[in-house]
């Protein structure tokens, strides 16, 4: 093995590739060109047009920003632990081998898998205070008008997470399916023979076994939830007055205030909530 | 050697198409446009295209987006240095023209303008005359196409269902507030038993009409916030009592469920879909746009008959266009006018088409048939055609050139461009929304909406 070693580094390094090298390249060169177009381009001309430290100043003064971050805080604390846990109670209903239950997954992976525009439109439609289905009917029952919903901030902004929700259980529902049917199922029978009751095969068998997918997943959500442009655009717009922008969209409002530094900037500004989280995925990942 | 001379044959075969390509392109003329609200605004500008394509030989890529897209879309093509040649939208003036022009991003129409410009009415082309301070210089770095203002849009057959005339109508401010809202309102409500509101009163943050409407408001408290010289007015005495009294009437209207909940959200076309669908009795809007839309609506051959009839009914019959009541102080009101105007972007790839566009398009004959082609929304800028019988020919046509021949007044940010930043970021309607939603009081909202109209402009 040594003398093995000594030869190969002592062998001169050539300035030809191998024949395989060359291939290798080739066949790479197409990922590579569209990695440094789309990825690697926009990222560095993101960071040059928000290079100036004056656009951050203008950024921290402007009151929108720390709304926004406090939305979007709200969004990852409220949004993610909600989504996550409502998944991991009904991963435990839809894993049952009944066949109304199948059905009913139909229904349930719906939301995720139908395009979000004319979804998220529809809940707006719905929402909307004078003609949306919803307080028409209130008002056609009770004589009075029903709540401002995508006009109350706070409202507002609930119901942006609401929708974020609705709209990503599903799949955060089927990757924890798919972690509940590895458990091996002789684990629960062995269990269920020594009296154990649901709550204590849920402690002491499920979640121990899930656990760490979970803790996956939610990291893995808190990444893609950082960029959900969506939701919160098609819902409210950011409206009303700017109080539920989130950073995503924060971005598209400084373009139409025309201030693409600070557009740059407010997405930059993420960064610290995002690298972090990658990092420890990556470290997850990779152990 | 002949492999080669085939190789070189090709090489130059390949330049040359490269090179007639790059011929050809400079023959085309890249043209942004605001997408209008009805068919005829569309047709107008379709028809004035086809004619300076047929005319010039130039091909003309024309773009139209949604009111509300064209900043954002503008913004990033300027940035990314490939805007359009030339760029209208109706939101350019109140809210990028004059900074674009100060921070050198216009190109310099004056040598197509001046030799015009006895041919506008007063208060127009001065708007277009902008300082560039990289050039250091001012200029005509815009061009203006159309003209609006601020009127009142009511149903008749609202009005009578609610058991009022016409002629109930007060004509004092408070009083005509209070009327749609405690006395139109609720008739209506009981009589029909649907949820429809006394006004529409728009207060978006993403909307023109909001800040064009609330400052009509301030017009009728008699403030004023900038001098001719461009300087802030704001310590003026009457300037702080006025914005309040705007302010509490704006946002009172709201408070008291007299305008439909959604309008803190709405964008430029919203107050006109509410008034469509009669979720509104009356609503102020800067443009007859919702009128002339039942007119288009008559004139389309596609629709059935009898909804054309309909619409025909509407515009003759069922909708009044009139102006503002009395100000607070009882005088007449003075509307502000608008001047819209178009652009030639300096980082234009073809200027000199796109100035031949613009010269072609102010010809009287061009741009008449395109200003008339809206169906009255938009007022022309040109003397001439103010005084063409299209004015005259129906009671809503008529009540806009009225309004117009009593005298207007220019916006704030044809003497500060720094104005254009307030609009952009809708200082006018944050204030109204801090009012509304989170409860701050009138003074404090009208405290800081002065202080941030002096950190932008100071």
């Amino acid at each position: 093995m040594t003398t093995l070693a000594l030869r190969q580094s002592a062998r001169k390094p050539t300035a030809r590739l191998s024949a395989r090298q060359a291939w290798g390249f080739i066949l790479l060169s197409p990922y590579l060109l569209v990695f440094l177009v789309f990825v690697a381009y926009p990222v560095v001309y993101g960071f040059w047009v928000a290079r100036n430290p004056q656009s951050y100043v203008n950024l921290f003064h402007d009151p929108i920003f720390p709304r926004s971050v406090v939305n979007t805080l709200a969004f990852l604390v409220l949004g993610i632990n909600l989504k996550m846990m409502v998944a991991l109670l009904l991963s435990g209903f839809f894993v049952q081998a009944r066949l109304w239950i199948r059905w009913l997954s139909l229904l349930f992976i719906l939301p995720w898998a139908v395009p979000s525009i004319p979804t998220i439109l529809s809940v707006r439609f719905m929402l909307n205070p004078e003609w949306g289905i919803i307080n028409q009917t209130i008002f056609r029952l009770t004589g009075e008008d029903g709540p401002n919903w995508l006009n109350d901030p706070t409202l507002a902004l609930m119901l942006a997470i609401l929708v974020h929700i609705w709209k990503s259980l599903p799949f955060w529902t089927l990757i924890l399916i798919a972690g509940r049917l590895a458990i091996p199922t002789e684990l629960y029978e062995a269990a269920a023979v020594d009296g154990a009751t649901k709550l204590q095969q849920f402690r002491y068998i499920t979640w121990p076994s899930m656990q760490a997918l979970y803790l996956t997943c939610t990291i893995i959500s808190m990444i893609w939830t950082l960029g959900d442009f969506n939701s919160v655009y098609l819902l409210t717009g950011g409206g009303p007055a700017d109080l539920t922008h989130v950073l995503a969209t924060l971005g598209i409002r400084y373009l139409r205030l025309d201030a693409v530094d600070l557009s740059m900037a407010a997405i930059i500004c993420a960064l610290p909530l995002v690298l972090p989280l990658v990092f420890i995925m990556m470290k997850r990942l990779s152990r | 050697m002949r492999r080669c001379s085939i190789a070189l044959a090709l090489f130059a075969a390949a330049i040359s198409t490269v090179l007639d390509r790059s011929a050809l392109a400079q023959e085309k003329l890249t043209v942004w446009w605001t997408k209008g609200f009805y068919k005829s605004e569309d047709d107008a500008l379709l028809a004035a295209v086809k004619k300076f394509e047929q005319q010039s030989g130039v091909s003309v890529d024309l773009s139209q987006y949604p009111v509300q897209d064209m900043i954002p879309k503008t913004v990033a093509a300027l940035d990314a240095g490939t805007p359009p040649d030339v760029g209208f939208a109706d939101v350019y003036d109140f809210q990028v023209t004059g900074k674009w022009a100060y921070e050198g991003k216009l190109g310099d129409l004056s040598d197509v303008l001046v030799p015009i410009k006895d041919k506008f009415a007063p208060n127009t082309i001065e708007t277009t005359y902008l300082l560039n301070d990289k050039a250091k210089k001012r200029a005509y770095y815009a061009f203006p196409l159309k003209q609006q203002t601020m009127h009142i849009q009511y149903w008749i057959d609202m009005l009578a269902t609610a058991g009022f005339k016409e002629t109930d109508v007060p004509t004092t401010w408070k009083e005509y507030w209070a009327f749609w809202c405690d006395s139109v309102q609720p008739a209506y409500r009981r009589k029909t038993g649907t949820r429809a509101y006394g006004i529409g009163q728009p207060m978006g943050v993403d909307s023109s009409d909001s800040y064009y409407s609330f400052l009509t408001f301030v017009d009728a408290y008699n403030v004023r916030l900038v001098g001719d010289d461009g300087k802030l007015l704001l310590d003026a005495p009457n300037v702080k009592p006025g914005l309040t009294g705007a302010l509490r009437d704006y946002t009172s209207i709201y408070t008291k469920g007299c305008t439909p909940p959604s309008s803190t959200s709405w964008k430029d076309p919203d107050n006109n879909v509410a008034f469509h669908n009669k979720t509104t009795v009356m609503t102020h809007n800067a443009t007859i746009s919702i009128v002339a839309k039942w007119l288009d609506d008559a004139n389309n051959e596609s629709l059935p008959a009898e909804q054309r009839a309909q619409a025909r009914k509407n515009y003759a019959e069922a909708i009044r266009t009139a102006g503002f009541p009395k100000k607070p102080d009882g005088t007449p009101m003075v509307y502000r006018a608008a001047i819209k105007t178009a652009v030639v972007f300096d980082q234009a790839r073809n200027k000199p088409r796109a100035k031949e566009f613009v010269r072609f398009l102010l010809q009287e004959e061009n741009l008449t048939p395109y200003v008339e082609g809206a169906l009255g929304r938009w007022f022309p800028v040109m003397t001439a055609a103010q005084e063409r019988p299209f004015w005259q020919e129906d009671p809503h046509r008529k009540a806009v050139y009225d309004q117009f021949k009593a005298g207007t007044v220019t916006f704030e940010f044809t003497k500060n461009y720094k104005f254009t930043i307030l609009n952009n970021e809708n200082v006018w309607a944050k204030a109204m929304n801090r009012v509304v939603n989170e409860k701050v009081p009138v003074e404090t909202a009208v405290d800081e909406l002065l202080a941030r109209i002096k950190t932008v402009v100071e």
